[in-house]
């Protein structure tokens, strides 16, 4: 079985700064591997340690995408060897963009049985990029997963739904975005912080993809921090019984 | 968006179906809903704000509604709306996403705001901030979630027509083999008049009844901060307050030990009145709260339950 997960590199939101125009700071931010990405990352090691075969990592990107930490980081999470394409004009790609730019890349690997994606990625969160790739490249496609067994040539998988869990069998290949809940992400071992820097790296630019050509279809304006409401920030000091019948008060003025 | 002509509407849920087809009466001129189901659905979505349904037939066991994207694909290829709407479930979402790698496009995912000039908003950066995007596509395709176009009556003398399409079958990669309800009870946090969210305060999981007494005692439903859900999994993740393309608006929204970093906040922004219980002075709560207490919540609590009970 030859396992693909993709993920996204994106700045830790705790660190995103607000500045006094709304707009935000992202420049100062760490950056990290796409919280939702790392249990594909574990949910594909996990199908390999079953089924044999190897998992490769994926990501397209900025050239952000080459910081070695950053490799070592998901390389050290398992995966046997990494793949990235590079070009900044990757930075603002729609989700259009980037499927392609993961398909175009997955058709050049070749040979590839499943595609794992997170549930989203952890900055735009637009949930889309699994769903239009599995299209994109005429696989079985689905979303939601939350469990995968290898059933021979098919998986056999669950998709928790709203209200519902689905069992479905899903023809290989495949194209599969799964949940957090899938599978708790190691923590990388000193032994596999170490070895992974010495893991295969192949970079490739959109030229050597064959994907010169890819517009955008969703421009983005502008992103603003939201302006907050006003509010009466009534505060009341200490955890007295004269203070909490002071809070009583405010909050049964509420709840007539 | 009043410039638009044909908004279409999807969902295989009936009450957000009902939600969107109300958004697209404020959005385009003629309302289309792509149904799934049979001849008396057909005329509830009617009600709904509908002026067309194409009816593409009942769901049998042997089909998933994601079986139904090629009769879709094939109506949006022939009719070109100016705007698809999809409920943002997983299934819309895959089945938007489907829709629009066909086409050449992306999805205007999660809207939570359609503005004149063309343009929408969603949220991003776990909701610490709102980006402005617009499609360039022929047909712009969207998932849009509950909450967004809020409810309207069903309007008993609308009149609208019908449409019954053939199935389109394609060949099927996923096939269901069974389907069983999901444990724990579904919670619609985004219909909550009254809300209770409990954060990192509490130090343990049992502690939690504090917060639940409370929520019930005045009508509330719990939520929480993402890490009580996603890190220690004490929550279910609908009780989440956060990322979610869910928009939030209850009229009264009590924080017990949550510091209020803004990825929280924005989630919660829009509360009538928000009630904060945290013992530290400096947390940005404070100054997003209409009424706070400096204190420790497992003193606090306890003597508000207390006063809450005698006071009823």
């Amino acid at each position: 079985m030859n396992v693909i997960t993709c993920y996204k590199i994106v700045p830790d939101d705790q660190d995103i700064i607000v500045r006094d125009d709304r707009t935000l700071e992202l420049g100062k931010a760490e950056l990290e591997i796409g919280q939702y990405d790392l249990p594909a990352i574990e949910a594909g090691m996990q199908v390999v340690a079953d089924a044999g075969g190897k998992v490769s990592a994926l990501s397209v990107g900025p050239k952000l995408l080459e910081n070695s930490k950053l490799k070592k980081a998901v390389l050290s999470r398992g995966p046997a060897d990494l793949y990235l394409v590079v070009d900044d004009s990757l930075a603002d790609a729609d989700t259009h963009q980037t499927a392609r730019t993961l398909a175009a890349a997955i058709q050049k690997i070749g040979n590839i049985d499943l595609v794992l994606c997170g549930e989203g990625s952890s900055d735009l969160y637009s949930q889309q990029v699994g769903a239009q790739l599995g299209e994109l490249l005429g696989m079985a496609n689905i979303n939601a997963v939350s469990k995968i067994t290898v059933e021979g040539d098919k998986l056999i998988v669950e998709r928790t739904l709203e209200d519902e869990v689905e069992v479905l069998e899903v023809s290989l290949p495949a194209v599969i975005s799964v949940t957090t809940d899938i599978v708790q992400p190691r923590i990388p071992s000193m032994k596999e912080v170490l070895s992974a820097g010495k893991k295969p790296v192949t970079q490739w630019s959109l030229a050597d993809i064959g994907l010169a050509d890819n517009p955008q279809t969703i421009e983005t304006i502008d992103t603003l921090a939201p302006e907050l409401a006003e509010r009466k920030q009534i505060v009341i000091e200490g955890d007295s019984e004269d203070a909490v019948n002071e809070l009583w008060e405010n909050l049964r003025q509420e709840l007539q | 968006m009043s410039a638009m002509k044909n908004v279409w509407v999807f969902s295989e849920k009936q009450d957000l179906l009902v939600e969107l087809c109300a958004g697209a009466r404020q959005l385009g001129e003629k309302v289309a809903v792509l149904l799934i189901g049979n001849p008396s659905a057909a005329d509830e979505a009617i009600k709904a704000g509908a002026d067309h349904v194409y009816l593409m037939g009942e769901l049998e066991d042997s089909r998933m509604v994601e079986d139904f994207l090629p009769t879709i694909e094939k109506l949006v290829a022939e009719h070109k709306p100016d705007l698809v709407m999809f409920g943002n479930t997983k299934r819309g979402k895959l089945m938007a996403g489907i829709l629009a790698a066909k086409r050449g496009t992306s999805v205007l995912a999660d809207v939570i705001e359609f503005l004149e000039d063309g343009t929408c908003k969603r949220r991003v950066y776990g909701g610490a901030a709102i980006s402005t995007i617009k499609s360039n596509a022929e047909v712009a395709i969207a998932t849009v979630g509950g909450g967004v176009f809020g409810t309207q009556a069903l309007d008993e003398s609308r009149q609208g027509t019908t449409e019954n399409v053939d199935f389109v079958a394609a060949e099927s990669k996923v096939k269901c083999v069974e389907k069983r309800a999901k444990a724990g009870a579904t919670v619609n946090l985004s219909a909550a008049k009254r809300v209770v969210a409990v954060g990192r305060g509490f130090a343990d999981k049992e502690d939690l009844k504090m917060a639940e007494e409370l929520a019930e005692l005045i009508g509330a439903e719990i939520g929480c901060t993402r890490p009580l859900s996603e890190g220690l999994d004490w929550l279910p993740r609908e009780r989440y307050i956060g990322v979610s393309g869910v928009m939030f608006k209850p009229d009264l929204y009590i924080t017990l030990g949550i510091s209020g970093q803004i990825q929280h906040m924005v989630g919660c922004n829009q509360s009538q009145t928000i009630i904060a219980v945290n013992k530290d002075k400096a947390a940005p709560i404070f100054k997003q709260a209409d009424y706070g207490i400096v204190g420790d919540l497992y003193k606090v609590l306890p003597m508000l339950i207390e006063k809450i009970k005698a006071g009823k």
